[in-house]
């Protein structure tokens, strides 16, 4: 009941996108709760399971859906790199700590690192930036994340800026 | 606040190696964690030939073969393909906190760019960017650019022909780029322009571009 109820609250904060949870995804949150066991008693008010993107100071955004912590790089991050010709991303299965390097992202023959958002391990890579590495640019929320990963610690969330935050946090660095 | 200029300080390292080089810039950019140290490192390179991220192009075979010819190899963590550094070339690595300038890896490389356009206007030398990184005379490239930044803190930087020996390059397709040339102050204006006439150019230009002052100690670490 809570859970559905968090989730009504969080969609009307969303970008449009995030917010069109398949019917069959609301259904399965519940049951991945309780598979998670132990783990339900750490979660923040915020659900683990489903969140808006967060961002970190250093632009990298995460957002999670069904456990799982897809990241990228924001609006501001691309636009600041220019056009990305190469991304350097980490194997599967790597494991990363809050903060740490994963990788890095080539353009106007700069290469700049990658800081992850959270403690977990990679699970996926986008495959399709080996060809198309300008979908960083082009889609950078979309068809441009980088890594999936899991989420070992789901109080860093509590941590990270959300859209709001995020966008002051812009506005004070362009002063 | 927007008031104050960025100090930077200038390190002459005279003729060093690639690795000693990397040995210095890491310093510099350590001592960033502690307090602002921009640093702006001038050097020459024993002949070496340098990669970037973009380890595919460039196998460990074809790696052995320039070693072959005398010179060092390295693989480095800055943007950028191959490229050759060796005497007669001035090599910059500004090791700055962007933070203290303008937080964007674009507006760095283009800052730089317009840097070295101005050296080479000083010497009479129309030079340009293209769609290619670096800085150009028509169709040859005069000044190689590949960065690394982490934090916002710079390393890596750019590489101005002056009178290098050009021969190195023709064991490598430059940059990765088919095609074009590579030249140098030298061969551009047909008398010899060595490093030590181009440093006093260079950093005036830098400070005019990048908007800050310059400092110079008189010990390199």
């Amino acid at each position: 009941m809570a859970m559905r109820a968090a989730l009504r609250c969080l969609s009307s904060n969303f970008l449009p996108r995030v917010a069109q949870l398949s019917p069959a995804a609301q259904l399965s949150a519940p049951r991945l709760l309780w598979r998670s066991g132990g783990s339900a008693r750490t979660l923040s008010s915020t659900s683990v399971l489903s969140t808006a993107l967060r961002f970190t100071d250093k632009h990298e955004w995460v957002k999670v859906d069904g456990g799982t912590g897809t990241v990228g790089i924001s609006s501001y991050a691309q636009e600041a790199l220019g056009d990305v010709v190469y991304c350097g991303l980490p194997e599967v299965g790597q494991k990363l700590e809050l903060m740490e390097e994963f990788g890095a992202l080539e353009s106007v023959k700069a290469a700049s690192e990658l800081y992850s958002p959270l403690t977990g391990e990679v699970t996926e890579i986008n495959s399709e930036l080996t060809e198309n590495p300008g979908l960083v640019n082009k889609a950078c929320y979309e068809e441009g994340w980088l890594i999936k990963m899991t989420i070992e610690k789901p109080e860093e969330l509590d941590g990270l800026m959300d859209q709001a935050a995020y966008d002051t946090f812009i506005k004070s660095m362009e002063e | 606040m927007k008031g104050a200029r960025p100090v930077v300080e200038v390190v002459r390292l005279g003729v060093v190696s690639y690795q000693e080089a990397l040995r210095l810039q890491q310093l510099y950019v350590d001592r960033h964690r502690s307090s602002p140290a921009n640093a702006l490192l001038l050097c020459q390179h024993l002949p070496v030939y340098t990669t970037g991220i973009r380890h595919k192009p460039y196998p460990a075979a074809l790696l052995d073969r320039l070693r072959l010819l005398g010179a060092d190899v390295h693989r480095t963590n800055r943007g950028g393909l191959i490229t050759f550094h060796g005497p007669g070339q001035l090599v910059c690595y500004p090791v700055l906190n962007l933070g203290n300038f303008t937080k964007s890896v674009r507006w760095y490389v283009c800052e730089l760019e317009k840097t070295i356009i101005s050296v080479c206007r000083r010497f009479g030398i129309e030079a340009s960017t293209s769609p290619h990184t670096g800085v150009w005379v028509g169709d040859q490239k005069i000044c190689a650019i590949g960065i690394h930044c982490g934090r916002y803190i710079t390393s890596h930087g750019l590489a101005l022909n002056c009178n290098t020996d050009m021969s190195w390059f023709g064991h490598i397709v430059p940059c990765g780029i088919e095609g074009k040339g590579v030249t140098s102050l030298t061969v551009k204006l047909q008398r010899d322009v060595s490093v030590e006439d181009t440093i006093p150019h260079l950093l005036d230009a830098f400070r005019q571009h990048f908007n800050c002052e310059l400092t110079e100690e008189h010990t390199a670490e």
